[in-house]
């Protein structure tokens, strides 16, 4: 059997395999998400189309002309301006050079702002400097302008915030002490959220990004949900964005719930029900790249997860195609030949609304 | 009579309800059971589907760690009645976060499920300098250092350590482990690690794979 079909591992590494083998990945990708998310298998031709834009012979592919979606910015400009440990190419460029240029050079469909930590929390203080930044740059934008980052409930934790650790309560047995802290720190961080999500749209904000939500469980997620709610109330017409870190929802909490829904464990077709539920106007989905996988087993199981999203949302669903998610090996630079066949399967066969 | 309490067993541990695992620690031993057998037909395939259903959604923080507690009450009931000479340790693990890297959550949960699992685990938290990985491992005689690491940045301090006991003379006293979330096989074949886990159900098992006779 010929091994003639270049493709990567989900830790980028590149390895050559044989069409029986990239069909057996195929198949139980899309089993293994079929399982765990309780959705439908791809079908037999969804599979064989799958195939063809994995061995498609050239280093990059495409969508067909007039199946094109957007791509929705979260913290690309950073890519500009921060170092290589930090996923960058170190180019001496400020915040605002460097969201023109992914504008105006790279012809970028949204652009974004946000602060280089990336989490709402430390915005709050520096926040007149913040929405100062963010107006002038959006005086010379023409795309739709975000500003992004995560909500990051860790940061509402001793020692760098308020509440009782509760990574550290629970491996003592302290459960219920944990979970009041998780409880209090989505309190906090809610606030937050509210406040930075405010102040912005006093200047005008074009579009907020909660990125990466849930990325410290459950309690994180709500709080996000909460926040997303508060300020449709507040600012109706505010277009929010609210991206999930993971295909299911992590217990750390494991009870928390937003409209009667208990978060733990949610899958992206239920995230997405979630997030339009409280309000956001696009849901992001992030389905884990397993490194020791192949692309085309990662693949399957992301298109699979994309597909039962797309069809449960009445709300736009991106499919976020960053490092280590969606298919995309962990790698700090995802390849090309990755990344395309990765944008293309999921748009074609996932039907995902953006990128 | 042994299927009942081995469920009984696996069924405390899924609940996450030490009582009753104790309970049928004490039952089992009490009917004779061998104990190697009540652990690995009635506690460890709780303990197993325990972090199945963890690794895939079913099952939350909460319930893993009153789960894994469950277990280490249960496996201290059943090793405290083995004879001396032949108690249940499966084999002496050193972990810890690398040096500049304060993550906790992964290699905490990953602790449980080896306790939960019959090795003798020191856990010597966040933040550990190489230095201290290898002469904590001496101290402790450990069989498996494990190392977490969940930045690009800190990776490095896996290598550093392979590198470190190359220097002195101690790689091939201790194996290694490495993980977390940027960590990849690739990696771990690369900087010399012996093994490299992708969770912490993974740590398990290629725990017990590297300490199998060759």
């Amino acid at each position: 059997m010929s091994n003639d079909i270049v493709t990567r591992m989900g830790d980028g590494e590149r390895v050559s395999l044989s069409a029986e083998e990239i069909r057996e990945d195929i198949q139980a990708g899309t089993a293994d998400a079929a399982q765990r998310g309780g959705i439908p298998e791809l079908t037999a031709q969804e599979q064989e189309q799958l195939f063809d834009i994995i061995a498609d012979p050239s280093r990059i592919v495409s969508v067909k002309p007039g199946e094109e979606v957007i791509v929705t910015d979260d913290g690309c400009t950073m890519s500009f301006y921060s170092g290589q440990d930090g996923g960058g190419v170190g180019a001496p460029l400020s915040r605002m050079q460097a969201v023109l240029t992914y504008e105006r050079a790279c012809g970028a469909d949204t652009t974004s702002l946000g602060h280089s930590d990336y989490s709402y929390k430390p915005v709050k203080p520096i926040i007149n400097f913040e929405a100062n930044d963010y107006y002038n740059t959006s005086m010379m934008t023409t795309a739709p302008f975000f500003y992004g980052a995560q909500p990051n409930l860790g940061l509402y934790f001793q020692p760098d915030g308020p509440c009782p650790n509760a990574a550290e309560l629970m491996p003592m047995g302290k459960i219920d002490e944990a979970r009041r802290a998780q409880e209090e720190a989505a309190g906090h961080l809610t606030k937050d959220l509210v406040f930075v999500g405010s102040r912005l749209a006093d200047v005008g904000l074009e579009g907020l990004n909660f990125d990466t939500s849930g990325s410290a469980g459950d309690a994180d997620f709500m709080a996000a949900l909460q926040a997303v709610a508060e300020l449709k109330r507040r600012v109706p017409d505010l277009p929010i964005l609210m991206g999930a870190s993971g295909e299911f929802i992590l217990g750390m909490h494991g009870e928390v719930e937003y409209a009667g829904t208990r978060l733990a464990g949610l899958y992206p077709q239920d995230q997405v029900r979630i997030i339009e539920t409280a309000g956001a106007d696009i849901a992001g989905v992030a389905i884990n790249t397993a490194t020791t996988e192949s692309l085309p087993y990662n693949l399957a199981r992301a298109v699979t997860f994309v597909k039962a999203a797309s069809e449960a949302s009445n709300i736009p669903v991106h499919a976020n195609v960053g490092m280590g998610v969606c298919g995309i090996p962990m790698m700090e630079q995802p390849p090309i030949d990755s990344v395309t066949r990765v944008s293309k399967a999921l748009v074609q066969l996932g039907k995902a609304d953006g990128l | 009579m042994s299927n009942d309490i081995f469920a009984s067993a696996a069924d405390a541990i899924l609940k996450g309800d030490s009582d009753k695992a104790v309970e049928a620690a004490k039952k089992g031993l009490g009917e004779g059971i061998d104990p190697v057998i009540l652990i690995n037909e009635g506690f460890i395939p709780g303990i197993n589907t325990v972090g199945d259903l963890f690794g895939s959604g079913r099952l939350f923080l909460p319930e893993l760690i009153l789960s894994a507690n469950a277990m280490q009450n249960a496996t201290d009931v059943i090793n405290a009645a083995i004879p001396d000479g032949q108690g249940q340790s499966r084999g002496r693990f050193i972990i810890g976060t690398v040096e500049g890297d304060v993550h906790d959550i992964g290699k905490t949960i990953v602790v449980s499920l080896l306790k939960a699992n019959g090795f003798e685990v020191m856990d010597l938290g966040r933040d550990v300098s190489t230095d201290r990985f290898i002469e904590e491992a001496d101290k402790f005689n450990a069989d498996i250092i494990g190392t977490s690491a969940l930045l690009t940045t800190t990776m490095e301090g896996q290598r550093r350590l392979e590198v470190e006991l190359k220097k002195a003379g101690l790689k091939e006293r201790f194996k290694t482990m490495v993980g977390g979330a940027p960590v990849t096989q690739r990696w771990a074949k690369r900087i010399g690690a012996d093994a490299f886990a992708e969770n912490a159900s993974a740590a398990v098992k290629m725990a017990k794979a590297l300490l199998e006779p060759a």
